[in-house]
């Protein structure tokens, strides 16, 4: 145990001195103000053709259930709208804007957008480098002729890697809503947003609904945010073991990522893709109560899920890691 | 490893600690989240819970004309391949006549409404009512799915339901004359000091000389419409079932039931025409 500490340590100013973390910064430093522009064009449009938020919505609602009325709308997307109808007509009878444009509520939005795709490769960045960088540079067989046992390494690997996933998504917050409140007014901290929405098929049961203050909804959606994030961390981790090349573990795990969201937004008729982990990412729908990609999924399904593709992956890693010859 | 210069331990402390703190932050959050869903607080009072009704609309500048329009396909302009319908073209050719600011607050119609719809919506969904309220100007079209229903019955019914005869359909048109004034009633009490414009209907089915009869029905409803409407002083029924009634269809769009941009532009003026 007294030299795991000093592993860590190691792990942890290794990352630090590759400059991902850098990297990461800068594309978020980068990202976030185009959205944010992107946003506010979007709240001005809004703002010369409507004479209040409501009057928005009203007409939100109206657009979405004359898109009901049509036959050629698949009945996938019907359910999806008779949701929102139900969802916004909520908003406007409790009088609560659900887009009110300050930088919480952009925050809120970026977050629920970058779970299932942004955040993961961010995430894979770092991930994916963990064993197979040592070995392309070859470090790996003087960290490995060291009289530490092998385990040891990849847990002292996997700690790091979870601080910086937590640095990723506190960073992310901190960056969207410091750019997006020099647009929006850094305001909106206790503005309230209602969660509980449960779906039954294309009914929304709101006897559970109940507001919580923005920031509290923030601090709910970071930490599932963050727990999917954890779960691509530990996947990343196993084909970095398995793999040789950075180059090719970082592939391997994006065109598993891509592919879940674009399952999520055709398979809804396949309904084992439920099984599949990169299905289950977008875990901070279910507290706004979007539909979820496969019906039937819920919050606890999509964690169990992930969770046991995270402990599988730890497994795997380790019993691989452990055992592995190091060759070349 | 003990012998690292400082600048890296304070370095690993800062990372470590930062680190720790955002983990420990977003685990919190992580519980917080599935506790909130699996075991839901007791649903709060909404927050600031006064409902729209008791909302006062924002009245802005008085010298700009706010246009609700609220209805079936009619109002949406399904059939113009412009989009525009006859709302924004009234907006338009108000703009200019009056040459003011008009603004369309909200075009509410939807495809395939029936009148019964429109009363539980005028009824219930308090979103129509707020917009109705901020109208100086309410336009709305109701009634011709509901008369297209009852034709398709009746056509259906000549061999298949033999019952389904004269009187039947005499019936069904009062019981939607009788919804009509029930539409009237509430679109006035929803905002009583709004001018509100009701469209006729048409007979889009005069091109088929087996259907042309139809008409007769039309008018009937458009007559027992403009009695209804009489008694409302701010109420006007705008005619426009002669603009159809031409065997080549010429203002029908392809869908030979909706008019086409050419039949919207032709409503608008008349709507135009008459509001002063």
């Amino acid at each position: 145990m007294s030299n795991l500490l000093p592993l860590i340590q190691n792990e942890t100013l290794k990352i630090w001195k590759k400059k991902r973390f850098f990297v990461i910064l800068l594309i978020l430093a980068i990202l976030i103000p185009i959205f944010t522009y992107a946003q506010m064009r979007m709240a001005e449009n809004n703002k010369d053709k409507f004479a209040d938020w409501r009057s928005q919505i009203i007409q939100q609602i109206a657009d979405y259930q004359n898109a009901l009325t049509s036959d050629r709308i698949p009945e996938e997307w019907k359910k999806y709208r008779r949701i929102m109808v139900q969802q916004l007509t909520y908003y406007l009878e409790n009088d609560v804007d659900p887009s009110a444009p300050n930088a919480v509520t952009f925050t809120r939005g970026f977050m629920n957008n970058a779970v299932t795709l942004f955040i993961p490769l961010l995430v894979l960045s770092i991930g994916s480098d963990l064993i197979s960088g040592e070995r392309s540079s070859g470090t790996i067989k003087m960290l490995l002729t060291r009289p530490v046992r092998r385990w040891k390494i990849l847990f002292a690997k996997l700690v790091a890697l979870i601080f910086y996933i937590s640095l990723t998504i506190i960073s992310t917050l901190i960056l969207c809503y410091a750019i997006s409140g020099i647009f929006f007014g850094y305001g909106g901290w206790n503005l309230p947003v209602f969660t509980g929405f449960v779906i039954n098929g294309a009914e929304v049961d709101s006897s559970g609904v109940h507001a919580v203050p923005h920031w509290l909804y923030i601090m709910m959606q970071a930490g599932l945010a963050w727990f999917s994030a954890v779960i691509v961390g530990l996947l990343s981790m196993m084909v970095s073991v398995l793999v040789r090349s950075t180059a090719a573990s970082i592939v391997t795990m994006m065109a598993t990522i891509i592919a879940g969201t674009i399952l999520s937004n055709m398979a809804s008729a396949w309904d084992t893709a439920k099984y599949i982990f990169s299905v289950n990412l977008q875990l901070t729908g279910y507290l706004d109560g979007s539909p979820p990609p496969i019906e039937g999924m819920t919050m606890l399904f999509s964690i169990g899920v992930l969770g046991v593709w995270g402990l599988i992956a730890l497994i795997i890693s380790f019993g691989v890691f452990t055992k592995q010859d190091i060759l070349n | 490893m003990n012998n690292r210069p400082k600048g890296s331990a304070a370095l690993w402390r800062i990372i470590a600690g930062a680190a720790s703190l955002a983990t420990l932050l977003l685990l919190f959050g992580f519980a917080y989240a599935v506790n909130d869903v699996l075991n839901p607080a007791a649903p709060a009072p909404a927050p600031g819970a006064p409902a729209l009704d008791g909302q006062q609309p924002l009245l802005g500048s008085k010298e700009e004309l706010k246009i609700v329009a609220i209805g079936d396909s009619l109002t949406k302009g399904t059939g113009d391949a412009t989009g525009q319908g006859y709302v924004r073209r009234v907006v338009t050719g108000l703009a200019q006549k009056m040459d003011s600011q008009v603004k369309l607050v909200n075009n509410l119609a939807i495809n395939g409404l029936r009148t019964e719809q429109l009363i539980d919506k005028l009824q219930h969904d308090t979103g129509m009512k707020y917009a109705l309220k901020q109208a100086d100007l309410i336009l709305f079209t109701i009634g011709g799915n509901d008369l297209s229903k009852l034709a398709q019955t009746a056509l259906r019914s000549d061999s298949a339901n033999p019952d389904f005869g004269v009187e039947e359909i005499g019936k069904q048109l009062q019981d939607g004359l009788g919804r009509l004034d029930q539409v009237f009633k509430l679109v006035n009490e929803a905002n009583p000091d709004a001018q509100i414009v009701y469209v006729g209907l048409y007979n889009p089915f005069y091109p088929i000389p087996e259907l042309r009869e139809g008409s007769l029905q039309v008018q009937k409803w458009n007559d027992e419409a403009y009695r209804l409407s009489f008694s409302y002083p701010h109420m006007k029924l705008v005619p426009v079932f002669d603009l159809f009634e031409d065997p080549g269809g010429t203002y029908l769009a392809s869908d030979r039931f909706h008019p086409n941009g050419e039949g919207y532009a032709h409503i608008a003026e008349r709507i135009v025409q008459m509001l002063h």
